[in-house]
């Protein structure tokens, strides 16, 4: 995957796995039971879900949103995009049998979705904009164990 | 960048075992991609209301990377970028936030050399990128970068370029963000938009293509960027040059917030002549501070 390595994670994450096992441990001993769930897995598995999209030559952002909602709780992503070009935008969340969506409207709130999927953990659409401007893609989670469930949403382009 | 509520850098990401993560999920995901070849759409309402979001559900608009921009005009036509291009060398400012600006402006002119073919411009405006990272110390981010611009140029291989552009650029963001130096990554983002937004008029307004207008529509952005400076430091927002900027994005952004087909050659030539003239500003220092 070569744009992983572009996001610099490994350098990072070397540089940073001693604090990351201090908190896991920490957290494991207050609050045993407690799902490691974070936005931070959650985009790992939005960059895998946009992985096929990549390799159809979309450039995938290294910018990305996230958080965690409720289930049936919407967010709304803001987003500049541009007549000419093809957007893949692509969530996921690491709780095990949460289920999500992610669709596209424009700034009169009509559905654009060129097309969509929506498979458990991973969700995409793709726009093709009839006109540049703001856009909003509008996240759910569907289904969810959790209270809260992480969220991550990517883009890519081309 | 992870835009989110608390605000989360790409650095996030990095407290954990990556290397490790990135393996799990790449055999996890591809079982649970491959296993189930029909993905099915749920039915999303064709239409909703956007006032059914308050503020706190709408996540802030993400600055968008030159390239996007450039991939529409690639497939508009082509243009005469080598008069685009704009000449000689910068002098690092001793004024941090016009480094941020001019760092972000230097970027958007690698996209124009990019564009142009000159490879001698584009190893210039890289090892320019490196010089101006130095000054606000996150040289270290973009040295990478810098080498495999000056590789990739040597090489033609105009597509990688622009990539080690868009990504100097975010390395650049992430690093001040690291730093906690958030307001200067948003100048290096808005000095690269105006270089952008300078060089995108002066294409429209030379008859290049009127699709080219529509790639002006940009409210939401504009407004963001203002935003951006009204919830800096008073002592940057105060800078004669940010705050000249910010009297430049006001009066762009009435007349961006138009339709793209609405948009008049006199308000492209109007756009052309606010940017230059800060852009300007922004190489020579001359905004009074």
């Amino acid at each position: 995957m070569n744009f992983l390595p572009s996001l610099h994670l490994s350098t990072r994450s070397r540089k940073l796995t001693g604090r990351f096992a201090i908190v896991a441990l920490v957290l494991a001993v207050c609050l045993p039971g407690m799902v490691l769930a974070t936005v931070d897995d959650a985009l790992s598995f939005a960059y895998e879900a946009a992985l096929p999209y990549y390799k159809q030559g979309f450039s995938i952002r290294k910018d990305a949103w996230g958080g965690d909602l409720g289930v049936r709780e919407k967010k709304a992503v803001s987003s500049q995009l541009f007549k000419g070009n093809n957007y893949w935008f692509l969530m996921a969340t690491d709780v095990k049998g949460a289920t999500l969506s992610v669709h596209i409207y424009d700034d009169s709130g009509n559905l654009v979705d060129a097309e969509s999927w929506q498979k458990g953990r991973f969700a995409g659409a793709r726009v093709s904009p009839k006109a540049t401007g703001t856009f909003f893609a509008i996240v759910q989670i569907l289904k969810s164990p959790e209270d809260r469930t992480p969220w991550a949403l990517v883009y890519g382009y081309k | 960048m992870l835009h989110s509520e608390p605000p989360l850098g790409e650095g996030n990401l990095s407290r954990f075992p990556m290397n490790l993560l990135i393996c799990i999920n790449t055999v996890v995901a591809s079982l649970f991609l491959i296993a189930s070849p029909v993905m099915r759409a749920d039915t999303p309402p064709k239409k909703i209301s956007l006032s059914d979001f308050p503020a706190a559900a709408v996540e802030e608009v993400v600055v968008p990377v030159p390239s996007e921009i450039f991939a529409v005009l690639d497939k508009l036509g082509n243009p005469n970028w080598k008069g685009q291009l704009r000449e000689g060398k910068v002098r690092t400012p001793e004024d941090r936030a016009r480094t941020a600006l001019l760092l972000g402006n230097v970027i958007a002119e690698g996209f124009v050399a990019v564009e142009a073919e000159d490879a001698e411009r584009v190893k210039e405006l890289g090892r320019q990128v490196l010089t101006l990272a130095e000054a606000i110390n996150v040289r270290k981010s973009v040295i990478a970068r810098s080498k495999s611009i000056t590789d990739k140029a040597d090489q033609r291989d105009w597509r990688g370029v622009r990539a080690e552009f868009d990504g100097a650029l975010q390395d650049v963001r992430g690093a001040m963000q690291e730093l906690n130096d958030q307001d200067l990554s948003q100048l290096v983002s808005l000095g690269g938009w105006l270089r952008g937004t300078e060089v995108l008029t002066s294409i429209v307004d030379g008859g290049f293509s009127k699709d080219g207008i529509e790639l002006l529509h940009q409210p939401e952005l504009v407004n963001y960027f203002d935003r951006c400076i009204g919830s800096m430091g008073s002592r940057l927002r105060k800078n004669p040059l940010v705050a000249n900027i910010r009297d430049v994005l006001r009066k762009i952004g009435p007349i961006v917030s138009e339709g793209g087909d609405k948009i008049t050659p006199e308000q492209v030539k109007s756009i052309h002549e606010l940017t230059h003239g800060v852009n300007q500003q922004i190489i020579e220092g001359n905004a009074g501070n």
